[in-house]
């Protein structure tokens, strides 16, 4: 395919690649069925099939840094950069935002921009859905590999597979395309700050999903980013509260919206 | 005629996307029918071996299939016992067509509107190679907005639908049918609100609260006007798994403002594929799309040595007329 056929696939339709392979998760002997299973059950602590309930509609308070004011200690990430990235990001600016073009924010970013989001679970599986940018996450539960190398297509969301620890859900996500930032570019906790924070295709996220009442579910991450930090970064904990309402709104970015707009919304 | 460039390029991509997915998976073989009891995921075999057969073909060979719930005994959740359409499912087939053409049911008072780009007006330059899809809208609703290839999650109280290839998701609560009522408490959108509840083992979905943009069909310059729609469109889905191989998907669809009488759409199939997630894919509106996408997609047909009615013939294969 020729280079100026390959601007245009990125530049404007971008059709993913190959679905996945990966095994089929086998549905576990059939448990009794209950005569009262509709979407309440999504309140119960437990799925039918036994693992701990995450899903529902969620939402947590914005946050994010100013001067004096930092409350996902993004203070700790900007003292992380190595000093080749600090130098690179004095050189951009918030134009040059992957969401500024509709790219998604990935998590944790996206656990800090104050938008709902809704989790449903079903055997095997956890879907994380967002209402800051119409992209899912497909998370299997069971443990298995990432997906195999000659499948994997580094993505904004990257590639997630989760097992449980009891009943924290415990995320590892790789294969970023290196493309999306870690914080908006409002974000500025010191007088140095660029408002710039990239991270590279190196990145690898731990996250640690736990519901711990029938109405609260936490969230926390570690982020290792051997190309741009000298260290891990762990966020705070997010505190998500459940929000009334069967599923979040959709959510469209286009054209006609342009990116200030946009920009707005996920703020 | 333009028009349609566009939909080439989408349909390419696609069809990239499902080459890729090929090379590991074998000719297809037909499976052996095995004891009661065993894993219903065991007796999932592909139909539809990407790459191994066009999408042409393999949409003929879904048009015939004899769904066989013996062999492919319906798989059923373990919550309700109701089919579980989880899965991911490729390409679409019609199997019943419409009994008369949408086109003939459109008003001829909303001509002007229609030319005009509908709910969005302006917006589309449908006259010349401008479709919805390059505004990275989902596709229409009478396809379910459904891409090209699709995975179905079953879960407790939802059907999930994960696109592949435009970046949307639709959440559809299901409940019990006496509490079937629809959505008001969303802001109208292009996917609409959908509430399903189960009639036998058929999930019957209504959708309302639509924002008035999507384009139920294509525009076809000059003669087919953009099939617009109005915040009055209602679309009633039905959904079913006949066998553990197949979906079949059907719509009804309402819009007083735009069609005089209520439109019964094709029934469609779509055939399940070996794997259990879709890939990440995101649609990056750009303004400058509508050169580039010429250009492109005559590229495109010049390499494969077609002429361009042929490239426009392959590119309105995705779209229901």
């Amino acid at each position: 395919m020729s280079a100026r056929a390959m601007t245009v696939i990125v530049g404007a339709v971008v059709i993913g690649a190959a679905v996945l392979v990966g095994l089929r998760v086998a549905v576990d002997e059939k448990s009794a069925i209950d005569s009262n299973s509709t979407r309440t059950d999504s309140v119960a602590m437990r799925t039918q099939w036994g693992e701990a309930n995450l899903a529902g509609v969620w939402r947590a308070e914005p946050l994010g840094a100013s001067v004096g004011r930092d409350t996902f200690d993004l203070t700790t990430l900007e003292g992380l950069y190595t000093p080749e990235t600090r130098v690179r990001m004095t050189e951009l600016s918030a134009e040059d935002d992957p969401t500024m073009r509709c790219a998604p924010p990935a998590f944790p970013r996206a656990a800090m921009l104050g938008h709902p989001i809704q989790i449903i679970q079903s055997p095997g599986f956890a879907f994380v859905f967002t209402e800051a940018y119409p992209v899912f996450r497909t998370i299997p539960t069971t443990g298995r590999p990432h997906t195999a190398a000659e499948y994997l297509y580094p993505t904004y969301m990257g590639d997630s597979t989760a097992r449980w620890e009891g009943d924290t859900l415990v995320v590892d996500v790789t294969a970023f395309n290196g493309e999306g930032w870690l914080a908006s570019a409002q974000d500025r906790p010191t007088n140095t700050s660029t408002g710039v924070w990239l991270s590279s295709d190196a990145m690898h996220v731990v996250e640690r999903w736990r519901r711990i009442d029938a109405d609260t579910l936490e969230y926390q991450a570690r982020v290792e980013d051997p190309a741009m930090l000298t260290l891990p970064w762990e966020t705070p904990t997010v505190t998500f509260e459940r929000q009334s309402g069967d599923r979040i709104e959709e959510v469209m970015c286009r054209p006609e919206d342009g990116p200030a707009t946009y920009l707005a919304r996920i703020g | 005629m333009l028009a349609r460039y566009g939909i080439t390029v989408v349909v390419l991509f696609i069809a990239i996307g499902a080459s890729r997915a090929s090379a590991q998976i074998q000719t297809y073989t037909p499976p052996e029918a095995t004891a009661e009891g065993t894993d219903w995921t065991e007796r999932i075999v592909e139909i539809l071996p990407p790459g191994v057969e066009s999408r042409a073909e393999a949409r003929s060979r879904i048009a015939a299939y004899t769904p066989n719930p013996l062999a492919y005994p319906v798989p059923r959740t373990s919550w309700d016992g109701k089919p579980d359409f989880s899965g991911v499912y490729w390409p679409d087939a019609t199997i019943t067509s419409p009994p008369v053409p949408l086109e003939s049911l459109y008003r001829l008072e909303t001509r002007d509107y229609r030319e005009a780009g509908g709910g969005a007006a302006g917006l589309i330059d449908w006259r010349g190679i401008d479709t919805p899809l390059f505004h990275c809208w989902p596709r229409s609703p009478v396809e379910g907005s459904m891409s090209g290839t699709v995975q179905l999650v079953s879960a407790p109280g939802y059907l999930l639908m994960l696109n592949e290839g435009a970046n949307n998701f639709r959440i559809i609560p299901i409940v019990d049918e006496n509490e079937s009522q629809p959505s008001t408490s969303h802001k109208p959108s292009f996917q609409g609100s959908s509430v399903g509840h189960w009639e036998g083992d058929t999930l019957v979905v209504e959708v309302t609260n639509f924002n008035g943009k999507p384009w139920l069909g294509p525009a076809r310059p000059p003669d087919q006007l953009p099939q617009t729609s109005s915040d009055a469109l209602r679309i009633v889905e039905r959904w079913s798994r006949p066998d553990a191989q197949i979906i079949e998907y059907s719509v009804v669809v309402e819009d007083p403002k735009m069609i005089t009488a209520r439109w019964t759409g094709p029934v469609e199939r779509r055939g399940i594929v070996p794997y259990d997630t879709v890939q990440e894919s995101l649609c990056f509106p750009d303004p400058e799309l509508g050169t580039r996408h010429r250009e492109f997609a005559e590229a495109e047909a010049d390499k494969r040595g077609e002429s361009d009615e042929a490239a426009i013939e392959a590119g309105s294969q995705g779209v229901i007329q």
